[in-house]
């Protein structure tokens, strides 16, 4: 999916570390993270948060993904891809506690 | 005896733990191990309130889901006390019952920013030193399936597959290579001595 020549496979420890910065920096972003889930469950009034995320991400999956791909144009394609953005912001929600990094290796091995 | 009260809060919501030290095990006078009351407050919302079996039960209903949630399952929880199941994708419906008889059950929906607090309060509670005897068995056997899935996706599939496989072939190649090395050398061996022989046998002749 990516839009990279290098084939290589990150290694389990890098994996690790990886994920253990997400989650502490998820800790961090707590309250912006959680305005722009508020902002999505209150769509009508407040709809500037989740459109400003969805449209930023947006663009950085245009920017570093294959476009071609057609796994990369469903995220693309802006009928389909609220569930994922909002599955995926929630995952972050989730994992702020103390074992957070363990909920989200085991949510994206899953995946 | 005054009780001890603990507040866990994060943003729109708030949970308030009261209690009891056990003295009897030496404890500090500001921890909680004996729960007599618990409250759940949400901004706009019915406070929700119950005993240390109600509380377990909802931390195990809320837990269950947002595991569904999450692996993509079919996401909706139904137990005695509580009902969890999804609206849409950002809106959840809960439908708490009393245990208490002629009382109705209480309908309440959230967002998915109301039910990231909660869980995050859960957490505090959990992780908190202060507050014990909170997990029942059943909610550790949950925690612990997805640190032995974790263990078992590194484990097997991992490591010790692919480096099983490749010696078991490199080993069945490298025999099947040796035979044949083994007879061709003997042959040529054999060859080489007859040869040998009928050199001397001519000489011998000659």
């Amino acid at each position: 999916m990516r839009n990279s020549f290098n084939n290589n496979n990150i290694k389990l420890s890098e994996f690790n570390a990886l994920i253990k910065l997400t989650a502490e920096m998820a800790k961090f972003l707590y309250p912006y993270i959680r305005q722009i889930l508020q902002s999505r469950d209150d769509f009508i009034r407040n709809p500037k948060p989740w459109n400003e995320f969805k449209n930023r991400y947006i663009e950085l999956i245009s920017e570093r993904f294959n476009t071609n791909s057609m796994k990369v144009k469903r995220l693309l394609d802006p009928s389909c891809n609220d569930e994922v953005f909002i599955k995926i912001i929630l995952t972050l929600a989730l994992c702020i506690s103390e074992d957070g990094f363990l909920n989200l290796s085991s949510t994206l091995l899953n995946y | 005896m005054l009780q001890n009260k603990l507040l866990f809060n994060q943003s729109s919501v708030s949970l308030e733990i009261n209690g009891l030290p056990d003295y009897s095990n030496n404890e500090n006078q500001d921890n909680i191990s004996i729960i007599s009351q618990w409250k759940l407050m949400i901004i706009d919302k019915p406070v929700i309130e119950g005993n240390l079996d109600h509380l377990r039960s909802i931390m195990k209903a809320f837990y269950s889901y947002s595991i569904t949630i999450l692996n993509d399952e079919n996401a909706s929880y139904n137990s005695q006390l509580i009902d969890i199941k999804p609206e849409n994708c950002y809106t959840h419906i809960l439908l708490l019952k009393s245990s208490k008889p002629n009382v109705k059950p209480l309908n309440i929906r959230i967002g998915n920013s109301v039910f990231a607090d909660i869980i995050n309060c859960f957490d505090q509670l959990g992780f908190s030193n202060k507050v014990k005897n909170i997990y029942s068995k059943e909610f550790k056997s949950l925690t612990n399936q997805k640190h032995s899935f974790l263990k078992y996706k590194k484990n097997i599939s991992e490591f010790l597959l692919p480096p099983v496989v490749s010696l078991f072939s490199i080993f069945l190649f490298s025999t099947a290579f040796i035979y044949i090395y083994d007879n061709n050398e003997n042959r040529s061996l054999l060859n080489y001595r007859n040869k040998l022989v009928s050199i001397q046998s001519i000489n011998k002749l000659l």
